[in-house]
């Protein structure tokens, strides 16, 4: 039995637990908590903005919206992936920002408990530029909590950006 | 408190109309100050103050913001009594009113913002308390004794009557003055004329009698004027004026000690029944800008849908289908989304006068914290700005005139010794330069931007006043050491560029003379979001130019493009010139402007702006047409880069980005470096 669960269908004990959506970029899983998410859609390319950082794909036009997405590949130093079907933009907001991420895939939604969140190890952090918050064990599977205000530049970052 | 939450919908209404209502008090307040300082009463103004504070204590009470009605009910105290005695304002007080309105200002924020008020404060409201009981603005009461001969007394006519009591009222003295003319006075230039000239610049004439004497040495022709005036000058002054003694003034009104008439007047005028809110007019509604937004909005999915209905008919047309009749029905259809959105623009429009409005109260404060003496000229005519440009440019205005009376405006003695009025002139002008822009001039006649300091902290000759402005406009620099309270450190000038240049689209212009003063010159679109824009295409990437910034599109002659020596630079980054109507022109590759991915063929078509005067060419593949387009700002910091100005939906669902060539061109120069690299 595994501590994680799919969205609809809480285990009992669980309910305590918050929802978080699961994203794969470059093999690895990262979560961002559901209250961030706005949305989240399939990616049919963006327009390129001259004089953005080069880690920001463009924009994209979601339901009237003009939104920026950030290329988590590329944000995290994990070099250019293949455009492909799973490909999708997790829509996150931040205060007033709307800003969309693009992952290789995202399916899943989990409950994710208090307890389960722990600090990430001081060498993974330095590496991660900030950009994980916590790692989230489960079974054998290993998560990581994204921080989103870091991702989209809203915090200054540690060490190099 | 619970019912709070309820009251959302009907907060917003109230801050709304508070709002409204607590600028006009502060401008009605500001022209009761002015008419105390030339020593009038204004009961006008009084009353409109009066009514103001009133409305704001009754919508206060209505959503219970309790400190509010505390404020604005004392306040109201006091105006009833300076209302019911005829409108006389001590100057004294002008300060404690200004700062509770800017009290009640502070909570009707608080509670915008969900916050529970802070309670009115003690100070203020013993301040006001204290206005009531001891201040002339409580001195009242009908000053009609008369003390004046029946013939001359039988000659005033009621509301001359009322000039003097209010005047008496207002703490000036009301005399009587008699002239008789005479031969030997006319050689020594004292006419009846001349007497009026000279007296009218020491006190108010209310009326000159003619009175018929007894023939006298003194009054040869039998006729002496007696002069009832009123005057805060001394009886010296006068007896000079008119050429007699002192001693023959007759005071014809005694001065009313305050609280003696002992039966207050009936307090008619402040009758609630007669308390129309200020804003009051008939047939005017109050819309909420967001409202104006949401049909806005609607209105651009309505353009975008037109955009992919005339693709569809495009390719239907190509596909030989016969689509007349579609194209007729098109055309009505752009002519109907042009007078909607002509129609909800013009909702939009605010009257610049009203923008304008806070102003006065701005450059009050800045007078009494520089010590500066400043006339403020404003002149915004019938001038009208969309909303959303008002909001945005005033910030730019305000800083402008925090500018001129902080560095431009000599202190008084400065003036005086350079020959200029003490008194520092402001002046704020405005008018419609076409349909679609609006031209604002902001001078000053201070002392004029010192050039040679600007050229020292630069490290460069600023030798035109665009060169000036342009270095002024950098973030951080200031020509001043110190910070001020009022200006902070720096000028803003980065600031207020951004504003109009980089936010606004608009153009910021300056022309200083050393010792003679300075002239900003601000020109922005009447409105913003929807443009008319020509779509081009470079490198197979589409995007879309706003048609008021393109001078004109030519074709390229590869023939007639010149390139200078180039420091071995790459192909496509290599200016050219080419000479377009006399002019010499650079030709850039918007290719490389953009920095672009992929190589193609040299550009074929440009596109000529000009930024200053300086005329650039970007060089592309070509125009595609000419369209309406839905401007969205790109606001989040990520997208946000030189020369773009938005974004746009061309039909295709995908954003189509919106290029600033103006901006994008002033962005190249600094690139040079970059170029020989």
């Amino acid at each position: 039995m595994t501590n994680l669960t799919r969205y609809g269908a809480p285990a009992e004990g669980q309910s305590a637990g918050t929802l978080h959506v699961v994203f794969k970029v470059a093999q690895s899983e990262y979560l961002l908590p559901s209250e961030t998410v706005l949305q989240m859609e399939s990616f049919s390319g963006a327009t390129p903005v001259p004089g953005a950082p080069s880690y920001v794909i463009g924009i994209v036009q979601i339901r009237g919206r003009v939104v920026p997405v950030v290329d988590l590949r590329l944000r995290f130093g994990a070099g250019v992936g293949e455009t492909v079907l799973d490909n999708r933009i997790v829509v996150g907001q931040y205060g007033d920002r709307v800003v969309g991420l693009l992952v290789d895939s995202a399916r899943e939604v989990v409950k994710v408990t208090a307890a389960q969140l722990k600090p990430p190890p001081p060498i993974l952090n330095h590496q991660a530029s900030g950009f994980v918050k916590a790692v989230v064990q489960v079974g054998s599977r290993v998560m990581m909590l994204v921080d989103f205000a870091r991702v989209i530049g809203e915090e200054p970052l540690h060490g190099v950006d | 408190m619970t019912p709070r939450v309820d009251l959302k919908e009907f907060l917003s209404a109230y801050v709304a109309e508070v709002d409204e209502q607590l600028q006009a008090a502060n401008a009605k307040l500001l022209e009761v100050e002015a008419s105390s300082h030339a020593g009038h009463a204004n009961p006008r103004s009084v009353r409109d103050l009066f009514r103001a504070l009133h409305t704001v204590k009754g919508l206060s009470a209505m959503v219970g913001v309790e400190p509010a009605v505390a404020i604005a009910h004392r306040m109201e105290t006091v105006l009833r009594v300076a209302d019911t005695a005829g409108g006389p304002v001590a100057l004294s007080s002008v300060d404690t009113l200004l700062q509770a309105i800017r009290e009640i200002e502070l909570r009707v924020r608080e509670v915008s913002q969900g916050k529970e008020p802070s309670p009115a404060p003690r100070a203020i409201l013993d301040a006001l308390d204290k206005l009531d009981l001891s201040s002339p603005l409580s001195t009242r009461g009908p000053a009609t004794a008369l003390d004046l001969d029946p013939a001359v007394a039988s000659k005033l006519a009621p509301f001359e009557l009322d000039l003097l009591s209010a005047g008496v009222r207002n703490g000036r003295r009301a005399l009587r003055a008699d002239f008789s003319p005479s031969p030997a006075k006319a050689e020594r230039g004292f006419s009846i004329n001349t007497v009026r000239e000279r007296v009218g610049s020491v006190a108010e004439i209310v009326k000159v009698v003619p009175v018929a004497v007894p023939p006298t040495d003194e009054a040869p022709g039998a006729l002496s004027f007696a002069i009832l005036l009123l005057t805060s000058a001394s009886d010296e002054e006068i007896a000079n004026a008119v050429g007699i003694a002192p001693e023959s003034l007759q005071v014809v009104m005694p001065a009313t000690p305050t609280l003696e008439s002992a039966t207050p007047p009936p307090v008619v005028a402040a009758g609630d029944d007669d308390l129309e809110p200020l804003s009051h007019r008939r047939n005017i509604v109050r819309v909420e800008v967001s409202r104006l937004d949401d049909a806005m909005e609607h209105l651009s999915t309505l353009i975008v849908t037109r955009s992919r209905l005339s693709r569809a008919i495009a390719e239907l047309t190509s596909t030989g289908a016969n689509t007349r009749a579609l194209a007729e029905i098109m055309r009505d259809n752009a002519r109907q989304l042009r007078d909607l959105r002509a129609a909800i623009l013009r909702v939009r429009m605010v009257p610049v006068s009203e923008v304008l409005e806070r102003i006065p109260l701005l450059l009050r404060g800045l007078r009494r914290e520089s010590g500066k003496q400043v006339r403020l000229e404003l002149d915004a005519g019938n001038a009208e700005l969309d909303k959303g440009v008002a909001e945005r440019l005033f910030p730019a205005i305000v800083h402008l005139v925090r500018n001129a009376v902080d560095h431009a405006i000599e202190a008084p003695a400065d003036r005086t010794r350079a020959g200029k009025p003490a008194e520092g002139t402001l002046r704020i002008q405005c008018f419609a330069q076409s349909n679609t822009r609006l031209e604002l001039t902001v001078s000053d006649d201070g002392s004029g931007v010192d050039r040679a300091s600007v050229a020292r902290r630069v490290g460069r000759d600023l030798a035109t006043d665009a060169a000036l402005l342009d270095a002024l406009c950098r973030a951080g620099l200031s020509t001043r050491d110190q910070a001020t309270t009022t200006s902070g450190r720096g000028m803003g000038m980065d600031i207020v560029k951004r504003i109009v240049v980089d936010q606004l689209g608009g153009e910021l212009a300056m022309k200083t003379a050393a010792g003679v003063g300075t002239t900003f010159t601000l020109r922005v679109p009447l409105t913003i979001s929807i443009v008319d824009a020509f779509t081009i295409e470079r490198h197979k990437q589409r995007f879309v130019v706003p048609v008021s910034m393109v001078e004109e599109i030519f074709e390229i002659e590869p023939a007639a493009v010149r390139f200078g020596p180039s420091r071995g630079m790459a192909e496509g980054s290599r200016a050219g010139i080419v000479e377009r109507r006399g002019e010499a022109v650079p030709l850039v590759d918007l290719a490389w402007s953009l920095r672009l991915a992929g190589v193609g063929v040299a550009p074929r078509q440009a596109i000529l702006v000009r930024r200053g005067g300086e005329p650039t060419a970007f060089g592309l593949d070509r125009v595609i047409g000419q369209q309406e387009a839905v401007v969205r700002p790109l606001i989040d910091p990520l997208v946000q880069a030189p020369g773009i100005a938005g974004a746009t939906d061309l039909g295709d669902g995908k954003p189509t980005l919106v290029l600033d060539l103006v901006a994008l061109g002033g962005t190249l120069a600094a690139r040079d470096g970059e170029r020989a690299a």
